[in-house]
């Protein structure tokens, strides 16, 4: 699909994220959704559809998104639940540009809220009870621990590069002031390498701390942005996903993920190459994460990831910032709705309103995607949207 | 891995649960796996039609889609494909801890989730040949974990 400009995003919102900050789901959404409606002015009855993520704190609840509808007062013409996990936040504007083209609704609220910290654990089922606990994988933490190991031993790894990286999101995140206050604190490389292990050679600051939070967008086709007046709009031009990548080849190569497929898809269909990035807001639930979305998107070859993060600049007045926010690593992951904070600081840099860690001329971003943990290989879902300015 | 030994550690938490049994036939019909571990066998599925392994066990055979499968012995042989040594336990398994998880590559061409038992994390390199060993679970469970070969 060639690069169109027909689908706008007009403003954005985002909650403080928390630890176990007790609120619900509904609660945090609707903060959002003031958010929205106050940043842009328009009046809510014309939004009419919604592409919600699913969560982990609602999850029991088959009709979350339908409920969801009714709690903040939308009659839909079209509703979608994205269950991508961390994917779900562009997974759902690419969704709702569908249905937009499509014809189906007009006005889109892309939704993600997790209350995750303050909920109960939930249960995934199928083949965990029978070939995963009684072995006793810590979660993710276990299988990126796994990836690391055998990301090390196939190309090494500087760990320098992972502190930098955690630095560089640290100081990041001391200038936002909606990251989590637990995570306020100065970070230095020493500290970093000392870090205790949880899933060795994984180590407690290579992670994400699970928090409460939540996070939108409002989409809508060009044309009627202009029609609303929206006072300020950017384009989701290129968009690649890919679910399971050869999930049907028993012994694929583990360190190689779904963003060799989806990365140049998405910079295809925008016109771009890695070198037209102006900066990135990559999904970040481990470090090791990072070096291999860099390197399967394309912005250095196949094992020197470590060695791009340090020879670039990647804070917010380097060649290519990096979640600038702090990410979730040192924002705190709002459950599932963790993949709309690397979502919505791409779309507030790009509106101009990132304060102290304003990126100049931020005139494209890209932003990732990763969800779910599957048996023995990296994670399920990747997906890349590139935004763009009209 | 002397590096790695000189770095602090997790304290191990409290068990607050047992550590989990499988639940036999929890998602399709995995009672041919159990029945051949109790005695000492380790069965994996294979397409019939294409003569491809598989592993966990699916409904249906990557291969081709289709359900002409059957579960055949396997040689409980193969080689460390990743490995991670925990120190933040998996609820159940607190009192295990450290514990090594690991994905052993079999010979047949699949790879198992697994324990590395008798052995520690420090003697442990990718690519090192294991062969299975059962640990016993309950009267009725043998799980598959692997052992130096």
């Amino acid at each position: 699909m060639p690069k169109r400009k027909d689908i706008a995003i007009i403003g954005y919102g985002e909650t403080k994220v928390t630890l176990r900050g007790g609120r619900s789901s509904y609660d945090l959404a609707g903060e959002v959704f003031a958010q929205i409606v106050e940043q842009t002015g328009i009046d809510p009855k014309i939004i009419d559809g919604m592409s919600i993520a699913e969560t982990m704190s609602e999850t029991s609840n088959p009709f979350w998104g339908v409920y969801m509808s009714e709690m903040l007062g939308l009659p839909l013409a079209w509703m979608q639940l994205n269950g991508l996990g961390g994917a779900s936040g562009i997974g759902g504007i690419a969704r709702a540009a569908a249905a937009i083209r499509d014809g189906l609704c007009e006005t889109v609220l892309v939704l993600a809220s997790d209350a995750q910290s303050s909920s109960k654990p939930t249960e995934q089922g199928a083949q965990r009870y029978e070939f995963m606990y009684p072995v006793g994988l810590r979660g993710p933490v276990g299988a990126f621990g796994l990836l690391s190991q055998r990301y090390r031993h196939q190309y090494g790894l500087d760990e320098r590069a992972l502190a930098k990286l955690a630095v560089t999101q640290r100081s990041h995140a001391l200038m936002n002031p909606n990251a989590c206050d637990k995570l306020r604190v100065p970070l230095t490389e020493e500290e970093y390498l000392n870090s205790k292990y949880v899933s060795e050679p994984l180590r407690m600051l290579d992670s994400v701390m699970v928090c409460d939070g939540a996070n939108g967008v409002l989409v809508t086709s060009t044309e009627n942005a202009k029609k609303l007046g929206a006072k300020k709009m950017i384009h989701p031009i290129g968009y690649g996903e890919m679910t399971n990548f050869k999930c049907n080849e028993p012994l694929a190569d583990s360190t190689v993920s779904g963003f060799t497929v989806a990365g140049p898809k998405a910079l295809k269909q925008a016109g771009m190459t890695t070198k037209d990035v102006r900066m990135i807001m990559p999904y970040d639930d481990f470090l090791i994460a990072l070096i291999i979305t860099l390197e399967d998107i394309g912005f250095c070859p196949k094992g020197k990831g470590a060695e791009f993060v340090l020879n670039t600049d990647l804070s917010y007045k380097g060649t290519l910032p990096l979640n600038t926010s702090g990410g979730q690593i040192s924002a705190g992951q709002p459950g599932l709705a963790g993949g709309g904070l690397n979502l919505v600081e791409g779309v507030r840099q790009m509106f101009g309103e990132a304060g102290e860690r304003q990126v100049s001329d931020p005139r494209n971003c890209m932003v990732t995607g990763i969800g779910a943990i599957p048996y023995g290989r990296n994670w399920a879902v990747s997906n890349v949207l590139i935004l763009e300015q009209s | 891995m002397s590096e790695a030994a000189k770095k602090p550690e997790l304290k191990p938490e409290a068990k607050k649960i047992p550590r989990p049994l499988p639940r036999v036939n929890a998602y399709m019909d995995t009672k041919p796996f159990w029945a051949a571990a109790k005695n000492g066998k380790l069965v994996i599925q294979y397409c019939k039609d294409t003569g491809k392994p598989q592993f966990f066990p699916r409904p249906v055979s990557l291969a081709n889609g289709k359900r002409n499968l059957e579960w055949r012995e396997v040689s409980g042989r193969g080689t460390v494909y990743s490995f991670t040594n925990t120190y933040s336990a998996w609820p159940g398994h607190e009192d295990r801890v450290p514990y090594l998880v690991a994905l052993v590559e079999l010979d047949e061409g699949v790879r198992i989730l697994c324990n590395l038992l008798n052995v520690r994390n420090e003697d442990v390199k990718i690519g090192m040949p294991v062969k299975v060993c059962w640990e016993k679970l309950s009267d009725d469970i043998n799980y598959p974990g692997f052992e130096p070969a």
